[in-house]
């Protein structure tokens, strides 16, 4: 089953890379609710979704041909990069630096094969959960907040009361913990 | 600081690509992992991963459809020109009206009028809805607003038939499965007229759906859960 969608989803990929507009309008329809939900997440301004969400898959359209390579899955790819637009622009409203692209990770060739990298993953996801219900609830709130809110270090700080360095090595724990009970 | 917070270098190293997944670092940091990304195979792997186990996060969001008109402008961005309203999706089968007019001016003119002449009642007679119809009618309580959603296999058609929707607020769309799963915004009602959009391949019209209307801020709701109060709700029937 979600086996089945992945591989529809490489497969509007593949297509949408050679231009295949058909393609990439099925790709647009199954997963365009999704990416506006990030972008929503991230932003919590309604007009300023819609228009990252057009550029994400402006973006898409334009970078098709490089996913083949990059090892993740389909909907990481997306989701990554709906999230780093509507990050962008959430650090551009308040002038603050642009933090450097994650995305560029998923430009770097992968030598690991996908199928078999896929199933840990997915486990791995479906543990998610479960994991961040052992940290503390401040902590796997910090990890929301971050991923699904464009929350800073500066903005963690302010939030607890505590100085920047004391919260970014409590979440760098939380975060090396998080993986140990993932990837266990 | 006391010792604890001491990593082992492959758990800095480990730390580094999640915040690098994360958009935490800025400054020096961000550049040198950026540039590591292509000369350590490893850590860009690292990275990879983080960004995988991080997306279950959004798993959770609820989906969100986005109006119709971001697809339109994604479309005329792209220079894939397809008049508004016309079949998306449905491969490279060109709309009647394409044909014969090369210039775009004079197709978006001719599209423009087919759409205004084609939308008003004649949503069954599209070849491409071989699926079932369905239909809800929203009214709220004290009568003021009705709002008729029609379904014709994916594509909805969205209007307000009484009423007005006030200054400064929007109705907000949503579709509640049966299972008690979280409601689906699929989108505003117009403020005057009607507005269709394509339902996302996920919904899946039946009996047992409902749609409900929520009160929200201009643009709707800013979360992507209803936040308003809900004013109207009702059952998808079959036509």
């Amino acid at each position: 089953m979600q086996d089945a969608r992945r591989l529809q989803l490489e497969e509007m990929i593949a297509r949408t890379a050679l231009g295949d507009r058909a393609a990439f309008d099925a790709l647009y329809e199954a997963t365009s609710a999704k990416l506006h939900a990030v972008c929503l997440s991230v932003l919590k301004d309604r007009p300023e979704a819609e228009e990252t969400l057009q550029e994400v898959y402006i973006k898409i359209w334009q970078s098709a041909e490089r996913y083949a390579s990059n090892g993740l899955s389909p909907m990481t790819w997306l989701i990554t990069i709906a999230r780093n637009r509507a990050i962008d622009r959430l650090r551009a409203r308040s002038s603050r630096p642009v933090t450097a692209p994650a995305e560029a990770a998923a430009h770097v060739a992968s030598g690991e094969p996908g199928p078999e990298a896929a199933t840990i993953r997915a486990q791995e996801r479906r543990l998610l959960d479960e994991c961040l219900a052992q940290l503390a609830e401040q902590q796997a709130g910090a990890v929301r907040a971050v991923y699904l809110e464009g929350a800073t270090y500066a903005d963690l700080a302010e939030r607890e009361g505590k100085p920047i360095n004391t919260v970014r090595s409590w979440l760098r724990r939380s975060l090396l913990r998080l993986k140990d009970c993932v990837s266990q | 600081m006391t010792d604890e917070t001491q990593l082992t270098p492959l758990e800095e190293d480990e730390a580094l690509a999640a915040e690098l997944a994360l958009g935490l670092l800025d400054g020096d940091e961000a550049r040198d992992a950026v540039a590591r990304l292509s000369s350590d195979a490893g850590f860009a792997q690292s990275v990879r991963d983080w960004q995988e186990r991080l997306a279950g996060l959004a798993d959770r969001l609820t989906p969100v459809m986005a109006p119709a008109r971001a697809r339109q402008r994604i479309r005329e961005t792209l220079g894939h020109g397809t008049a508004p309203l016309s079949q998306p999706a449905s491969g490279p089968a060109r709309a009647w009206w394409r044909g014969p007019f090369g210039a775009l001016l004079g197709l978006v003119a001719v599209a423009a009028v087919a759409a205004f002449l084609w939308l008003p009642g004649q949503l069954p007679t599209t070849p491409t809805t071989p699926a079932p119809d369905y239909q809800a009618q929203l009214v709220t309580e004290d009568q003021a607003v009705r709002v008729a959603a029609r379904l014709a296999g994916s594509e909805m058609e969205i209007a307000l038939e009484q009423g007005a929707v006030s200054e400064g607020r929007d109705y907000e769309i949503w579709w509640i499965r049966p299972d008690g799963s979280a409601p689906i915004s699929i989108g505003l009602v117009p403020h005057s007229g009607s507005a269709r959009m394509t339902l996302p391949a996920s919904l899946d019209p039946s009996e047992g759906i409902r749609i409900a209307l929520s009160d929200e801020p201009a643009g709707g709701s800013p979360t992507g859960q209803a936040t308003g109060p809900v004013v109207a709700i009702a059952d998808l029937t079959r036509l």
